[in-house]
């Protein structure tokens, strides 16, 4: 009797457990269409719900730092900027602590929020965090070479510093249509990171 | 069981049902601390994902189903966590007040410009590359700093000298830990440089005055450095030069990195392209060597050591029209400093610090003061330092640690004579550092320091005292300290009971910050007391003085897109009565007026920044012998354009160049005078001036592996 009350409070704690996926997977859906800062705002505080809610999960934690990077580039305020910046690096720094995040997807995020950090400052910053944001990206891909936001990224990130140079990235566009081709495959695992492909969508449209 | 199985599941649904039909409302403002409100606040049930955000006037509604009593979470980035329980049928609209959260306190004003100011005169944080582009810097550190306000042009000696300071009471800190020997040796009247790179560090922090007790041995400023805690890149790069050849790299590992660097500088070949005033018969030659090997063995712990040594040679002829003989001096030195620390930070908010310098310098010269003698020097310090820091609550956090200073020194001057001195002792001392953040815009450090020198047997104590006040952006500082020094060891080793000299700093100072722009302003007054004072040959510590003068600085990255620009003058009137001046008088190093303007453009179309900088000193007071008075005359004014060029000529390399005194100006320092024979009173006098009225340096840095690139690949 008491174990099947215990599979009771096992189901309910379940369906809580389900109920956290399904407001994780609403949060998910929203970012991809989210643009302005009031949305990333209120995304932000409802995914900061979700990681006191479930401190054990990764993927909470993965998206906070995801908005705290977005938000960084929306907000006007420099000072906020910086603290989004930074707010990004200590829920990064606490995925070291969760062993079922994904290590690509991280170094990947890590990477973009040093992005995030050269253009605040790009004076001050870029040559001090260049090196860091491709050895980031590379790290990402030699976990995973078929993770699309890090060779998007990458690309992106190679593409721009060659127009700095006044030159052109040869592989930019054979990378960008191999990220193209891997945003089409569906990863299994629910809410695990998908973004990045209305980008390269806008990116293509645009170009 | 069937029952007690339907009873439970009729209890959940009607739990759930409840919970659905009886809804209660709950409300009300968040606000700052200045009762403000806060926009886009994170209000939610705790242990539940019910939530909200509050709007423009920091007003929210929350509708529940939750029963009974609830504990309403507040967060906002910046702001504590702030909870609040509200009992069932409690209806009376919430009034939340935020505070500042520890890292919020910690940072009282961090802004753009990487600028601190926090209860000291910090004229903040200054990467590598700010100082590389600085016109006229060639890439040194101490050089880029003298465009700073507070610093004194002293053109013949490179050295810092700050608000009317000797260049010894500026100390200089590699992680936290003495250098007993920053400056390279170079010959008289040239210039020194830094020792390190100033690629070595990630952080560079100078301090002008009023820094915290924390730091020893002192009396003008302090320069704190920091090394990288972490180089992630493997790199390597090589450095040709018109004064050498450079080169090293970092091996990164998943918990550390090991980085090296090797370094040989011949000023030869330089001098036969462009010859200075002396005659040289061995020209300058360095050669150093440094390696840092950093471990992360996770995010909250640091172990680091650095081992740096150099050797430097040279050899000349000494001015012949001051003596009766030619005379070639030659020097050696060879140099060496190990820095080890380890930093943790625990869970429960406690930082531990623990480190060990060891600092050792041997130096002879052959023919030092006449043909035929020799000077040696030989000196080495150990410094053992911990300190534990913690924010018990937001509105204190405390710093408390323990020091050794461990000093050897032993000199030797052979003429017809043989001389030796050697004196050993150390310097023991305890601080404490208590931050009161009384609110968000008010807040006080009280340091305090008691030292005991053994050498002299005494117990030193100096307090200090920083207040900073945020009034609408505008940030007012105060501060009033006291900071002790011993003399140096050329002077103890004629007088072991010479006491530590003092200097009380009291500073006001006004900063502000506002769209790419910072202003600052700040007055001081110095005394200083027990100053070593020469007495027919002895020497005592009866001497004393004060500095005064105001510092005023302006940056602005607004104008014009990629340009950057900097205003800096320093008034400063010292006095003194030591050593050789019997009566209150300014010292020689000494200048009323300092100015700087300082550019940097950033040309992207050319890949280029240029920095261009203008350095202008009042004329220096001299002692002419020839007429009444001490420190009877005065130089002329000192002017210095400088100019440096940093071109990204590809992915992997850049070129940087620099050049001082384009406008050609012969800058006198001093006067020496000889006393010409045979007419009583009659002097000749030859001014002091710099080996050479330019410096050109053209240097490549060129990134040999595969993953770095627009870095500059040593460390």
């Amino acid at each position: 009797m008491v174990t099947i009350e215990s599979y009771l409070v096992a189901i309910l704690l379940m369906l809580s457990s389900s109920i956290c996926a399904q407001d994780l997977s609403a949060v998910v859906t929203n970012m991809k269409k989210a643009n302005t800062e009031k949305e990333y705002v209120t995304l932000r505080s409802e995914l900061e719900r979700l990681c006191i809610q479930s401190p054990g999960e990764w993927l909470p934690y993965y998206y906070i730092a995801y908005a705290d990077v977005q938000l960084s580039f929306r907000t006007p305020s420099k000072e906020v900027r910086l603290k989004y910046i930074n707010d990004a690096d200590s829920y990064l720094k606490k995925l070291a602590d969760k062993p079922d995040a994904d290590a690509s997807e991280v170094y990947t995020l890590k990477g973009y929020r040093l992005y995030a950090l050269i253009a605040f400052d790009p004076q001050t910053n870029g040559p001090k965090y260049f090196g860091e944001v491709t050895q980031n990206y590379q790290k990402a891909l030699e976990l995973n070479p078929d993770n699309p936001r890090a060779i998007m990224l990458r690309a992106m990130f190679n593409n721009d510093m060659a127009k700095f140079m006044h030159r052109s990235y040869e592989g930019f566009e054979a990378e960008i249509s191999k990220a193209a081709t891997l945003f089409t495959r569906n990863n299994e695992q629910p809410n695990h990171p998908s973004w990045g492909k209305e980008w390269l969508d806008n990116r293509l449209t645009v170009k | 069981m069937m029952k007690r199985i339907s009873i439970f599941i009729v209890f959940v649904f009607i739990a759930a049902f409840t919970a659905f039909a009886q809804q209660r409302v709950i409300e009300g403002q968040v606000l700052d601390e200045h009762s403000k409100p806060i926009e886009n606040a994170n209000v939610f049930i705790k242990g539940t994902t019910e939530g909200t955000g509050s709007d423009a006037g920091g007003c929210f509604r929350l509708i529940t189903g939750q029963k009974g009593d609830i504990v309403v979470c507040v967060m906002m980035l910046g702001y504590s966590e702030f909870t609040v329980k509200v009992k069932e049928g409690e209806k009376v609209p919430l009034i939340i007040k935020m505070k500042p959260d520890n890292v919020s306190l910690d940072d009282v004003v961090v802004v753009a410009g990487n600028f601190k100011l926090k209860g000291n005169s910090q004229w903040g944080g200054m990467s590598a590359v700010d100082i590389a582009t600085t016109g006229g810097s060639s890439g040194d550190l101490y050089r880029s700093l003298q465009t700073l306000p507070g610093t004194q042009i002293v053109g013949e000696t490179g050295r810092l000298y700050v608000r009317g300071g000797e260049s010894t009471e500026s100390q200089t800190y590699i992680d936290e830990m003495h250098v007993l020997s920053p400056y390279t040796t170079t010959g008289a009247n040239e210039p020194v440089r830094g020792r390190y790179s100033p690629f070595m560090f990630e952080g560079v922090n100078f301090s002008t005055g009023g820094y915290s007790s924390e730091y020893a041995q002192g009396l003008s400023s302090v320069l704190p450095l920091s090394t990288k805690d972490v180089s992630p890149i493997s790199k390597i790069g090589v450095n040709p030069s018109v004064v050498g050849l450079g080169g090293g790299g970092t091996q990164s590992f998943s918990k550390g990195s090991v980085s090296l660097s090797l370094n040989y500088e011949d000023l030869g070949p330089y001098e036969s392209l462009f010859p200075d005033r002396m005659d040289w018969i061995k020209p300058y030659k360095l050669f150093s060597g440094g390696t840092q090997m950093r471990f992360n063995p996770n995010d909250n712990t640091v172990f680091k050591t650095y081992v740096g040594y150099d050797r430097t040679s040279f050899a000349y002829h000494t001015n012949p029209l001051l003596e009766n003989s030619l005379r070639s001096l030659g020097l050696n030195e060879d140099n060496l400093y190990i820095n080890s620390t380890f930093r943790k930070d625990m869970h429960s908010g406690y930082k531990f610090f623990t480190g060990g310098a060891f600092s050792f310098k041997k130096q002879n010269i052959d023919n030092a003061l006449s043909q035929g003698d020799f000077f040696g020097e030989k000196e080495w310090e150990m410094h053992l330092k911990s300190k534990v820091t913690k924010r018990f609550t937001d509105f204190l956090k405390l710093n408390i640690g323990a020091e050794s200073l461990l000093r050897h020194y032993q000199m030797c001057y052979d003429d017809s004579l043989a001389q030796r001195y050697s004196i050993s002792h150390s310097i023991n001392g305890l601080f404490a550092v208590v931050t009161l953040n009384l609110n968000s815009n008010l807040n006080a450090e009280l340091s305090s320091r008691v030292e005991y020198t053994t050498l002299n047997s005494n117990w030193n104590y100096a307090p200090r005292l920083a207040l900073t006040y945020n009034l609408n952006g505008f940030h007012l500082s105060g501060i009033v300290g006291r900071y002790n020094q011993l003399p140096e060891n050329r002077y103890l080793i004629r007088n072991k009971n010479l006491s530590s000299e003092e200097c009380t700093h009291y500073i006001a100072g006004l900063y502000h910050e506002k769209k790419d722009k910072i202003y600052r302003v700040e007055a001081y007054y110095k005394k200083y007391d027990n100053l070593v004072l020469k007495n027919s040959n002895t020497y005592n510590s009866d001497g004393y003085g004060y500095s005064k003068g105001v510092d005023l600085f302006f940056n602005d990255r607004s104008l014009f897109k990629n340009l950057e620009y900097m205003l800096a003058y320093s008034y400063n009137l010292s006095k003194r009565k030591y050593l050789d001046f019997t009566e209150l008088t300014t010292p020689q190093f000494g200048t009323k007026h300092n100015a700087t303007i300082s550019l940097k453009y950033n040309i992207s179309s050319l890949k280029t920044i240029w920095g261009i900088t203008n350095r202008f000193a009042s004329g220096r007071s001299y002692h002419n012998p020839e007429k009444a008075g001490l420190m009877n005359e005065t130089t002329k004014p000192f002017n210095s354009l400088d100019i440096s060029l940093t071109y990204l000529a590809s992915k992997r390399v850049i070129v940087y160049a620099s050049a001082s005194n384009l406008l050609g100006r012969k800058n006198v320092f001093n006067y020496s005078y000889s006393k010409l024979s045979g007419e009583a009173g009659s002097y000749q006098a030859t001014p002091v001036t710099s080996s050479s009225d330019h410096f050109f340096y053209v240097g490549i840095f060129i990134t040999l592996s595969g993953k770095a690139a627009y870095d500059v690949s040593n460390f």
